[in-house]
């Protein structure tokens, strides 16, 4: 009997509550899609009075508190410029955003605007999810300020534009002074071979003290990390990833192989993020890190120690290599409000605000006209401004993805396995080299 | 004739019983499965998913991945970790049934407590393994305690199988012990009482009541651990993310990289496909001994 | 019961009772590591040393989560996935299992290969397909949407799991119930649902882990944020800023407590069969 009890109850309670739910979903999805909250009353008052407005549906991922929180004032200032255009800005996990562009790609359910992390917008491109915006951005005229490297990662192989790059950010070294010092250097490394030095005196086994620490982990991250290396400048030469067998890039695996053979970086790196790595760093574990540009905004996590920001030295004295990141914004195919979403994408991406959010975000404008007058670590923003130059873009290829795992693949099979770096390298060519042959990459 | 409509009758009951689930699942279930054999046997890819001109290439997509070393690899680790898994899992299952189905005070409220690891999401799950498992976790902590020097578990590619296995067998031991308790629930004590009488002792009685009792039950555990550990995907997901080199990759994951990430749809399909094939033949097998078990 | 005997009970029930808290400890050990992370603050989870409890007690990670603007929705949410997801499988998975349990009709070895069959495809290779059939018939967005992928797994377990305890049950019992003059279903829901409560509350109890704890299926059935379940909140935590392994560890917390509360409920009112000393009832 006790049975039949528990029975009416669930029913009971399960029906109530889908009631609920029913009435609830109803009278929420009339509503727009709110994440960030506060927004919701300001422009409901707008439609109200205006009666004709465009609704636009952003979608990002956005989710340090800085940027989470910009995003959403930015969206409402915009929604309080003008009365045409309402931009509801939604937070979807940046995992869960690659499944429903990916899905999105078939079912045609895709929002108006969307984030997109630089190096996968080639492969997102080839799938159809972005509409063609050449002819409008052209109209708009402010092309030619953008930096080319952040650009062209919005373009496919014909040149046409799918986007704009938001925001944009490099590697560079972050230097635990006091260590560096208590190993009697006084200034930071400045090319391979002095790097190499410092990072083994700066090993202290006894404290738990790597000389380096860096992310290897087998994703895009890794390979992010990991390119500077290889793409190293040696004797004034360097290669891309369609070349990897080149000696510059054997050497440059080879370094970070022997860092890890001779105890001086931690075998964990290849499952390190970015943000382990730094938070080894920044509890004083480790002495050097290559670090991004975003972790300006975290120094205040720093165990109280001094620090310095350097350009990565892999290769020559006076030169350097990176990796360029950021976050660009498309149109989603079939989005029928095209101009509004145009004009924000324009608005978004215009001289003041490239120069605003780099400030908010701890990023780099993708604008030479922007101006970022940074409020905190300048010098540190120097450095990486400095780096840019010398920063590559990642593809842009339709099959980046598989390029980017031959590359994280090469580089943990010499650091877990102890394979050579050169025969970890030939492999990986083995399979970068067909996909480039049917579409090279483009000229750097 | 009477005869005849009662079976008749009977029919229409049971089919009654059957059929509202029945087509439920095939409705859900019977497209994915569709679209995947499909997808399987054509060459789409990041460049032809929408842009059309994908084409059917016949086994292609399996002969590719039978001669990539990486995915025998996957394959390999996918049946290691699958027998390891339903092993440990079951037998540990079985015992805490066992013993938890004994009367006693405590019985009750712990064997709740231990269902809490399966109650966890999977997703924390992992994270929990990633953060005991790295280099100065606890456990490397507790064996340095006694005088151990742990290995670099999730870092070298021979242990991280283990490590990935201990956290799963975690969470199948109380799903194991708690469908096993509900199988040694449903023998009558009757029986028992009577073997007692008998003079049977505890493992005449486990294997001449309890297991031919419980072998339905125990078939239908094995068959389900067998299924859901073999397409297991979120753990490793999480916790290791197939790595270190690929050493904890199983099809499950694999077929997402490949997918998902890498938008190599049609080979991902096919990973999926072996992976159905291969829980199809232990299905079957199952049949077998259900059919056999009613004769 | 004389006095020898009742002393060996008692000395037994020593005995069961300290092997059971062995166990307990070390089995449970990984949750109060769990718990006690949850308690610690950013410094001390990322220190260099490993503590085994919290030096500097904070509630923080906890009040991150229980303060999200949007928790009491997400826990509505995750009921919701979770009750709906249980309601499926137990009024269409009971009565199946039944009916393959006590009937013999033709075709029911391929029921129970098709029902097999359907859990064979790992989920994230069923997203898609299922994504674009929902997408069709209108039901992206809906509260039901991501029950329904779920309880499509949850039935076929409740069928495989279930069969064989309807199998078991003395033929005597139902027949009996026909002769007092029930019809099938009546014979169904008062006497084989009795008989093998155990079993059922059990598939209940998976039923709602499988909606409580789904992620993939709700998150990608339903973008908006007033759909997200608790699980969704994880990404919260683990983002290109850092493992925040306290604000992650109270989050695992939080999302068993309710079920461990449904537990302690479901123990002390209704149910006989799971928690309580099971020989006898």
């Amino acid at each position: 009997m006790k049975l039949k009890k528990l029975l009416a109850l669930s029913l009971v309670a399960v029906m109530g509550m889908s009631i609920v739910a029913c009435g609830s979903s109803a009278t929420e999805s009339a509503a727009p899609a709110e994440d960030n909250g506060a927004a919701a009353e300001a422009p409901a008052k707008e439609e109200a009075a205006s009666g004709d407005v465009t609704e636009v549906e952003l979608w990002h991922y956005f989710d340090a508190s800085a940027d989470a929180k910009a995003i959403v004032d930015w969206v409402d200032e915009y929604n309080s410029l003008q009365n045409d255009i309402h931009i509801t800005a939604t937070y979807v996990s940046r995992e869960e955003l690659m499944n429903q562009y990916t899905i999105g790609a078939l079912s045609g359910e895709l929002p108006d605007i969307g984030m997109v992390d630089s190096p996968d917008m080639a492969s997102y491109i080839s799938l159809g999810v972005f509409e063609d915006i050449t002819s409008q951005l052209n109209e708009w005229g402010e092309l030619d300020k953008f930096y080319p490297g952040p650009l062209s990662s919005c373009m496919d192989a014909d040149g046409n534009l799918y986007g704009l790059p938001q925001n944009s950010n490099c590697l560079a070294l972050a230097c635990n002074m006091d260590l560096l010092k208590a190993a009697g250097y006084d200034h930071m490394p400045e090319s391979l071979d002095e790097f190499k030095e410092m990072v083994a005196a700066t090993t202290n086994p006894a404290d738990d003290v790597y000389g380096y620490a860096m992310c290897a982990v087998s994703t895009e991250e890794g390979t992010f990390q990991l390119l500077p290396w290889l793409r190293s400048k040696e004797n004034g030469k360097g290669v891309n990833v369609d070349d990897l067998t080149a000696d510059s890039a054997v050497n440059g695996l080879t370094v970070l192989g022997d860092f890890v053979k001779n105890g001086y970086m931690s075998k964990e790196a290849v499952n390190w993020t970015q943000a382990d790595a730094w938070n080894a760093f920044a509890a004083g574990k480790a002495a050097m890190v290559e670090c991004g540009t975003w972790h300006l905004a975290q120094t205040d996590a720093i165990a109280g120690f001094d620090y310095d920001f350097c350009l990565l030295p892999t290769g020559d004295k006076g030169t350097s290599t990176s990796t360029i990141g950021g976050e660009n914004f498309g149109i989603c195919s079939g989005a029928e409000n095209l101009d509004a979403c145009v004009d924000f994408l324009t608005w978004l991406c215009s001289k003041e605000k490239e120069g605003e959010w780099a400030v908010t975000a701890g990023k780099i404008p993708t604008r030479s006209d922007s101006v970022a007058n940074y409020d905190y670590e300048q010098d540190g923003f120097a450095v990486f401004v400095d780096e840019m130059n010398y920063a590559q873009a990642r593809g842009p290829h339709a099959e980046w993805p598989r390029i980017s795992e031959a590359v994280y693949t090469a580089c943990q099979s010499v650091f877990v396995d102890g394979t050579d770096p050169k025969d970890a390298l030939t492999k990986a060519m083995e399979t970068i080299k067909p996909i480039v042959d049917a579409n090279p990459l483009p000229e750097t | 004739m009477k005869k005849r409509t009662i079976i008749a009758q009977k029919r229409r009951e049971a089919y009654g019983f059957i059929l509202p689930a029945f087509l439920y699942v095939l409705l859900v279930m019977g497209y994915p499965l569709v679209y995947n054999v499909i997808l399987s046997f054509k060459n789409v890819d990041v460049k032809n998913l929408t842009k059309g001109g994908s084409v059917f290439v016949g086994f292609q997509n399996y002969i590719d991945l039978f001669a990539d070393p990486t995915f025998r690899l996957v394959l390999k680790n996918t049946f290691v970790f699958t027998i390891a898994c339903l092993v440990f899992q079951f037998t540990i299952g079985f015992a805490f049934a066992m013993f938890f189905y004994q009367k006693f005070k405590l019985a009750g409220p712990i064997r709740g407590m231990i269902l809490v690891s399966y109650m966890m999401p999977m997703a924390v799950t992992g994270l929990l393994g990633k953060n005991i498992f790295s280099n100065a976790g606890l456990i490397n902590n507790l064996l340095l305690k006694i005088g151990i020097v742990g290995p670099e578990w999730l870092v070298d590619t021979g242990t991280a199988m283990i490590a990935v296995i201990v956290m799963n067998c975690w969470v199948g031991i109380p799903f194991n012990m708690l469908l096993l308790i509900s199988g040694l629930t449903s023998i009558p004590s009757e029986v028992y009482e009577s073997a007692s009488i008998d003079g049977a002792n505890w493992g005449q009685r486990f294997l001449h009541i309890t297991l031919p009792m419980m072998k339905g039950s125990i078939f239908s555990v094995l068959m389900l651990g067998f299924i859901y550990t073999f397409r297991a995907f979120d753990l490793m997901y999480i916790m290791t993310s197939g790595g270190p080199l690929n050493s904890t990759d199983v099809l499950g994951t694999y077929s997402y990289l490949l997918s998902f990430t890498q938008y190599q749809f049609s080979k991902g399909a096919a990973v999926a496909m072996v992976l159905f094939v291969c829980l199809f033949a232990v299905g079957l097998f199952y049949l077998r001994l259900l059919i056999k078990e009613d004769d | 019961m004389n006095k020898k005997e009742m002393s060996r009970s008692r000395r037994k029930e020593i005995l069961n009772s300290i092997i059971a808290i062995i166990i307990t400890i070390l089995f449970l050990f990984p949750i109060y590591w769990l718990v006690q992370i949850s308690f610690k603050s950013d410094t001390e989870t990322f220190g260099k040393v490993l503590t085994y409890y919290p030096r500097e007690f904070t509630f923080g990670p906890w009040l991150v989560n229980l303060t999200d603007k949007n928790f009491l929705l997400s826990l509505r949410n995750s009921f919701v996935n979770a009750a709906l997801t249980m309601l499926i499988t137990v009024v269409l998975g009971v009565p199946a299992a039944y009916g393959m349990g006590r009937y013999k009709v033709k075709g029911s070895n391929l029921f129970l290969l098709t029902f097999l069959v359907s859990q064979m495809l790992p989920a994230s290779l069923t997203l898609t397909p299922m994504y674009l059939i929902f997408n069709k018939v209108g039901l992206l967005g809906h509260h039901i949407t991501a029950p329904i992928a779920i309880a499509a797994s949850s039935i076929p377990f409740a069928v495989v799991t279930l069969r064989p305890y309807f199998k078991s049950v003395p033929m005597a019992l139902d027949e009996a119930a026909r002769l007092d003059g029930c019809g099938p279903l009546k014979a169904f829901t008062h006497v084989m649902i009795p008989a093998v409560k155990t079993g059922i509350i059990t598939i209940l109890v998976i039923s709602f882990l499988n909606g409580w704890n789904d992620l993939i299926f709700s998150m990608t059935f339903n973008v908006g944020a007033e759909m997200r379940p608790l699980t969704a909140n994880i990404y919260k935590f683990q983002n290109a800023y850092g493992t925040k392994w306290n604000c992650i560890m109270a989050y695992g917390t939080i999302l068993v407590i309710p079920v461990v509360l449904m537990f302690i409920f479901l123990q002390k009112y209704i149910v006989g069969g799971l928690t309580a000393g099971a020989v006898k009832d």
